[in-house]
């Protein structure tokens, strides 16, 4: 589903070049929930990164759904972002200015989906992490908890294949963390979503099917 | 998409308040710069209906101890001497209100049960051929004309288009002002006070050679051959005061006499449009420094909706969009209230001035507000989304 082969990435500036990621290979089957764990700084998150086609490897080559990635356009790369892959982040990304389900509704904004197909699309989402009655709050009314179970809704309502969350309970305390990490493990079991996380709790990490170590940039586990 | 973006904005009508705001003054103080110059423009392209090129107006004092037969002979041998110069085409007299003078000489009257308002112009019978004014209808009056029974009488076409809109022709027509007229001929526009003076009822007759009563003429216009003001101007001095063994004679060039009288308007015009070009400046560094904060405020929200999978087009396109949608709900707003003015008619300014003025307004503020919001919006598009989100 995921194939990273060869993977470096090097950021350089006029007198230093530093490496996220030293020959990454990392190989992820459909409908796998793998996190990756490692200390700060070790690439984890530009793995991710470079995963969802946010960041681009220096070199090495990344496939997704058995196609590989190189020579897409950004055209090609947003479409596939938009249509592939849902994205949950640490600290939530909501929008501030838009309504819990408007923000849900973002990803099929770049998709031709009609307003009200959108808006039970959205609605539905919102349902499946238990936040139907929230639909209407704009996220500083919301609990932490409350706004990653919205950015798990926006990454789920375009029905994505793969979802890569970093950190996404990072921000959370245990009890909460625990609901979030049910909703995905939920996920992944109901819908067979291919879920690639990154995190810093072990206890989190233990109940994935598969975990990786990353060190200074390169797989140790 | 569009909706997406209108409940956006919506959500954020305060930040965007001041926006609005500076829009809409814009607009306000654009339409009515625009209306005024587009209405003096106008005025100033429509024809003054005579000639003033190559053209000097004189002032002369005759003396008082001479009769009005005199004074009419004294004048007739001036003309003669005048007329025999070798650069002078022709001469006439007038008085006392001349072309571009400031002067205005204004009488009302009542024909046929119309009350008739009409600003007057006395001059000899040459002045139809030294101005070369322009006729609709019949003729400057002529020398035969002064002999008649009535006082030959030229009036402007806005005196006709006033007063006889629905008369085919008014030569020939007698009426009471000041005594009994007839008109013999009609000028096309006359503006005789600046070209960006209006199109008002005129009256043209003789005075004193034809009422034998009366001041007499105390000015003169003289057409000269073309670059010939110079050296012909010593020459006409000297047989002025030859002839009325007076020295109070002043001579002038009737163009820049014409660029004087257009000073009143002209001045303030250019102001209000520097200041209006100013204004434009203003907004556009405005918009820059407004659509900047807010795109770097907004670093995390463009980083998002690149990872969602919108491409750098449609980044762009959402900044400019806002920023347009903003800039309409102001113009509509600003041109609800302009068009009010013509509707109402607060002024007595046609309303199709305002309403170029409105569609101007429009046009040059979406221009700036285009041109201004797609740079900041295209460095929002060539944000890195990893970059912009692992800031956050």
């Amino acid at each position: 589903m995921i194939e990273i082969q060869n993977v470096t990435k090097a950021y350089r500036t006029d007198t230093i070049e530093t490496i996220a990621l030293h020959n990454m290979n990392l190989s992820v089957p459909s409908g796998e929930f793998l996190s990756i764990m490692g200390p700060s700084g070790c690439g984890k998150s530009t793995l991710l990164n470079i995963m969802g086609l946010i960041d681009e490897p220096t070199e090495g080559t990344v496939s997704l759904a058995g196609k590989p990635i190189t020579g897409y356009n950004g055209k090609q790369i947003a479409r596939f972002r938009n249509e592939q892959l849902g994205f949950i982040f640490q600290s939530f990304h909501l929008i501030n200015d838009l309504s819990v389900v408007d923000n849900v509704e973002l990803p099929l904004l770049y998709r031709k989906v009609g307003g009200k197909e959108r808006r039970r699309l959205a609605l539905e989402a919102l349902a499946h992490v238990g936040l139907s009655n929230r639909a209407t709050h704009f996220p500083n009314q919301l609990s932490g908890g409350q706004k990653q179970r919205v950015a798990i809704a926006r990454a789920i309502v375009g029905r994505p294949n793969i979802i890569l969350a970093d950190e996404p309970t990072g921000n959370l305390d245990s009890h909460m963390g625990d609901e979030i990490m049910d909703i995905l493990l939920k996920l992944n079991a109901e819908l067979g979503t291919t879920i690639v996380m990154v995190t810093h709790d072990e206890r989190m990490a233990k109940k994935t099917h598969r975990l990786v170590r990353l060190s200074d940039g390169e797989r140790v586990s | 998409m569009f909706r997406h973006l209108l409940k956006l904005m919506w959500n954020k009508r305060r930040a965007n308040s001041m926006i609005f705001l500076e829009i809409l003054l814009a607009f306000v103080v654009l339409f009515g710069v625009f209306a005024f110059v587009f209405y003096n423009m106008d005025r100033y392209r429509s024809p003054l209906g005579f000639n003033y090129e190559q053209t000097i107006g004189i002032r002369m004092d005759f003396d008082d101890e001479l009769d009005s037969l005199a004074v009419i002979e004294l004048q007739n041998r001036i003309h003669r001497e005048m007329i025999a110069m070798p650069n002078v085409e022709a001469a006439s007299f007038i008085g006392p209100v001349n072309p571009f003078g400031g002067n205005t000489w204004q009488t009302g009257t009542e024909v046929n049960g119309q009350q008739i308002r009409t600003q007057m112009l006395f001059a000899d019978y040459r002045f139809g051929e030294t101005a070369e004014v322009t006729m609709t209808d019949g003729h400057w009056f002529t020398e035969d004309d002064m002999k008649g029974k009535y006082i030959p009488t030229v009036v402007n076409a806005e005196f006709k288009r006033r007063y006889f809109p629905d008369v085919e022709s008014i030569v020939d027509s007698v009426f009471d002002i000041n005594g009994e007229h007839i008109v013999v001929g009609v000028t096309g526009d006359f503006k005789y006070k600046s070209n960006f003076a209006e199109n008002f009822p005129l009256t043209f007759y003789p005075q004193m050679e034809r009422l034998g009563e009366g001041d007499p003429y105390e000015m003169m216009v003289v057409r000269l051959r073309p670059n010939t003001m110079a050296e012909t101007e010593e020459d006409i001095f000297n047989l002025l005061v030859d002839n009325t063994k007076n020295t109070e004679v002043v001579i002038w060039s009737m163009a820049k006499d014409r660029n004087k009288a257009n000073r009143p308007v002209m001045i303030p015009m250019v102001i209000l449009l520097v200041i209006s070009g100013f204004l434009l400046i203003n907004i556009a560094l405005g918009l820059f420094g407004v659509l900047f904060t807010q795109i770097n405020r907004r670093r995390a929200e463009i980083g998002l909706r690149k990872a969602m999978g919108a491409t750098s087009g449609q980044v762009t396109l959402q900044f400019v969009l806002e920023i347009l949608i903003v800039t309409v709900m102001a113009l509509l707003l600003g041109a609800f209230f302009a068009v009010q003015v013509p509707l109402l008619e607060l002024t007595p300014i046609p309303g199709k001035f305002f309403y170029y003025g409105i569609l101007a307004a429009v046009t040059i503020i979406a221009v700036i507000v285009l041109l201004c919001s797609f740079l900041p919006s295209r460095q929002a598009a060539g944000m890195h989304p990893a970059n912009v989100l692992h800031e956050e």
